[in-house]
């Protein structure tokens, strides 16, 4: 047995040994150059897709942007510009109905949503993205919030909050807006706050009828509503919503 | 016989400890193989062209990715600038200019150069660094418009604010207004060359911005500093003037993330490429830069998607964002242990009712991922609404400090770490009122006690940061 030792000793010492050195053989005549070669491109052809993807998300956020400027600016035109060419392209704030075409996207927000005529204010920052951008590259949706500084010099200002869930698409290599809705789901006194004085979510514009009724019917604070998500649960993959019966919302 | 038994015995465990190493000795690093011997024959021509071509390939989605990064470092940098403005860290604040920096804010004057820069801001708190007690200065950085140049070395951005500023006992303030800056990237980091801040309004709380006058929105950002020259004079609401567009005011389709020059600005590949073992190398950088980029928009998606599911108490969701061994700190409720304990949390919040508020609005995401991909700290801000229906509404501010992991490609909150700025009644507004550091529930114990002690305002606490000064180190 001590004759062994050593030997035991050795053998695993030149083991280790063995395990530092530069491997014996290295490439397999089994896979050629050529065909790693084509195993590489067809993964930069992919990479290529993604970065097109996580650049298309960051065009999407600046547009929104622009858009939260533009009306923060009173500037009807250029924001109705940032919409898809498309007759279907729309606008929906609060409760006031549907408009269709960048025409008529205009006119409403030249009437309402941007105006700002003398001693008007609109503050409008938007905030808290969960953007999705389709896997081809052409569409995208994006859930998103805007607080609102408003009212009118000398009046009561107000406040106002809600998301907005819009969707979006490329048209000729640019991003659009082809569909912005706000969900106007606060809409308070400045003077007495929301808690004491509260007004329902803004109604139709009697000078501009719209082009639809509103796509969903809901109250604002103090009653409770959810505007739907355009997304699943980023962990679960479940839909996301208060189910009525059980009180329990799905996870 | 014995001996041989022993002898064989002997070398049956020497081989299996040759075979245990053998099998964990590591693969052989990236890049490091030896050059193809007899079994890869030098590129031939077909060959060659097309390595050259991946080659290309590869610094073009390069340029691409490292385009999409800057934007994310300036988005970055103006949310790292307003948390160290809102604390008066200004120190902090003036390390992230130029030596050649200027500065305008509202009716300020211009001030040249960076040791200017930091006059004016010393100028704000009679010379000291850091809030007094009773200080309240925040400055929320939002709605980024940032265009880069072609050539990557500098960019402008435009952002909105909301400012709630005040004294504890004497005054408070709303206000808003808009940035138009400009950055440039000095070896590789990414700093403020020009800062232009023009006031919206800025207005006492009693009244709010529909009283406000010019009088009173003038009083914002000056300092007792002198300026090195006069600055422009700006109209502020109600009055209207349009700070200008660092963008083209229909024109904006002319901009894209990725500029047609960012192939061409890409560094060409220093000898044509070798083998193909030193573009798989590339690649596998390149297919990790990529995940890293995504994992900024995928932990914004998940911090977002935390707030709208807290907003509607749909404790459920925002529980099942968390990871099982994940920890919640939330005001001064002390420590909850595990995505268990977190559900347990959130459900005693209470599901929803008609007449009230709860609005948890997630703003100013500051993202940092790990070098491996797999981890990611966020510093981010909490503005709150909160009401109850003919009873009580509440405005309230605080800091988180959060914690994710990728988990089998998902994002997860590992630690939500959210401090209290304040809690103010409505009604009475942070000059006159807010609520002392929320403690334990009553009957509910967390698993630890207070990782931190603290007051909120008017006392004076700085949420620790998860990095240093992104330009100095500090």
């Amino acid at each position: 047995m001590n004759r062994q030792i050593p030997l035991i000793v050795g053998v695993v010492l030149l083991s280790l040994a063995a395990r530092s050195a530069e491997p014996i053989v290295s490439d397999s005549r089994l896979i050629t150059d050529d065909r790693r070669l084509q195993i590489l491109e067809a993964k930069l052809a992919s990479l290529q897709r993604e970065v097109n993807l996580i650049e298309d998300r960051k065009a999407v956020e600046r547009l929104q942007q622009l858009w939260g400027h533009y009306v923060s600016e009173g500037m009807a035109t250029e924001a109705a510009a940032l919409f898809s060419s498309s007759p279907v392209a729309s606008i929906e704030y609060a409760q006031q109905g549907v408009y269709l075409g960048r025409a008529r996207i205009e006119a409403f927000l030249k009437a309402g949503g941007a105006r700002l005529q003398s001693g008007e204010l609109r503050e409008t920052p938007v905030m808290q993205a969960v953007v999705h951008v389709a896997p081809d590259g052409q569409t995208a949706k994006g859930r998103w919030r805007s607080l609102v500084m408003g009212g009118v010099h000398g009046q009561d200002g107000t406040w106002q909050e809600g998301p907005y869930e819009n969707e979006y698409v490329k048209e000729k290599g640019v991003w659009r807006i082809a569909r912005l809705h706000w969900y106007m789901t606060v809409n308070g006194s400045y003077d007495k706050g929301w808690h004491k004085q509260s007004y329902p979510a803004t109604g139709p514009l009697k000078e501009l009828p719209p082009d639809q009724p509103p796509s969903v019917v809901y109250q604002s604070f103090p009653s409770f509503f959810l505007p739907p998500f355009h997304f699943l649960h980023p962990v679960t993959g479940m839909p996301v919503a208060w189910d009525d019966t059980s009180g329990g919302d799905a996870r | 016989m014995k001996s041989l038994i022993r002898t064989g015995i002997a070398l049956a465990c020497i081989a299996a400890v040759c075979t245990v190493i053998a099998q964990t000795a590591p693969a052989p690093a990236a890049g490091t193989r030896p050059a193809p011997g007899a079994a890869g024959a030098p590129a031939g021509p077909d060959l060659s062209k097309r390595l050259a071509r991946a080659a290309d390939r590869i610094a073009s989605i390069d340029a691409e990715a490292t385009r999409v990064d800057d934007y994310n470092q300036i988005r970055n940098l103006q949310g790292v600038y307003g948390f160290y403005q809102d604390e008066a860290l200004w120190d902090q604040v003036v390390d992230l200019f130029t030596n050649d920096a200027s500065l305008e804010i509202g009716s300020s004057g211009i001030f040249n150069g960076r040791e200017s820069v930091r006059r004016y801001f010393l100028g704000l708190t009679g010379g000291k660094q850091g809030l007094a007690r009773g200080q309240l200065n925040i400055q929320s950085q939002l709605s980024p418009v940032i265009t880069l140049s072609p050539d990557g070395q500098s960019a402008e951005g435009r952002w909105r604010v909301i400012i709630q500023e005040g004294t504890f006992g004497q005054s408070a303030n709303w206000g808003s207004g808009v940035y138009e800056n400009r950055y440039v990237k000095q070896n590789g980091v990414w700093k403020i060359r020009q800062m232009h801040f023009y006031v919206r309004f800025f207005a006492p709380y009693e009244g709010g911005w529909t009283r406000t006058t010019a009088a009173l929105n003038e009083r914002y950002g000056k300092s007792t500093a002198k300026a090195d020259q006069p600055g422009g004079r700006y109209e502020t609401y109600p009055a209207r003037q349009v700070a200008p567009m660092h963008y083209g005011k229909l024109d904006y389709s002319a901009y894209k993330l990725a500029s047609d020059d960012s192939a061409k600005a890409a560094e060409p590949t220093a000898a044509a490429p070798r083998n193909v073992a030193t573009l798989e190398a590339q690649v596998r950088a390149l297919e990790l830069k990529l995940q890293r980029l995504k994992s900024v928009d995928e932990v914004e998606n998940l911090q977002s998607s935390y707030g709208y599911y807290a907003d509607m108490s749909m404790q459920d969701a925002t529980s099942a964002l968390f990871t099982e061994n994940s920890s919640l700190e939330i005001l001064g409720r002390g420590v909850f242990l595990g995505s268990d304990r977190i559900y347990e949390y959130m459900r005693r919040l209470g599901a929803p009712t008609n007449g009230r508020l709860f609005t948890h609005m997630q703003i100013q995401p500051v993202i940092n991922i790990s070098a491996d991909g797999t981890r990611a700290n966020e510093r981010a801000r909490l503005f709150e609404m909160f009401g109850v229906n003919n009873s009580q509404a509440q405005v309230a501010e605080g800091t988180y400090e959060n914690r994710f992991v990728l988990e089998n490609g998902v994002w997860k909150y590992q630690t939500l770490n959210g401090y209290q700025t304040f809690y103010t009644d409505y009604e009475q507004g942070w000059a006159k009122h807010s609520v002392p550091l929320m403690s334990y529930f009553n009957g509910y114990p967390p698993d630890l006690p207070h990782s931190v002690e603290y007051e909120p305002f008017p006392a004076v606490f700085v949420a620790p940061f998860h990095y240093r000064n992104p330009v100095s180190g500090r």
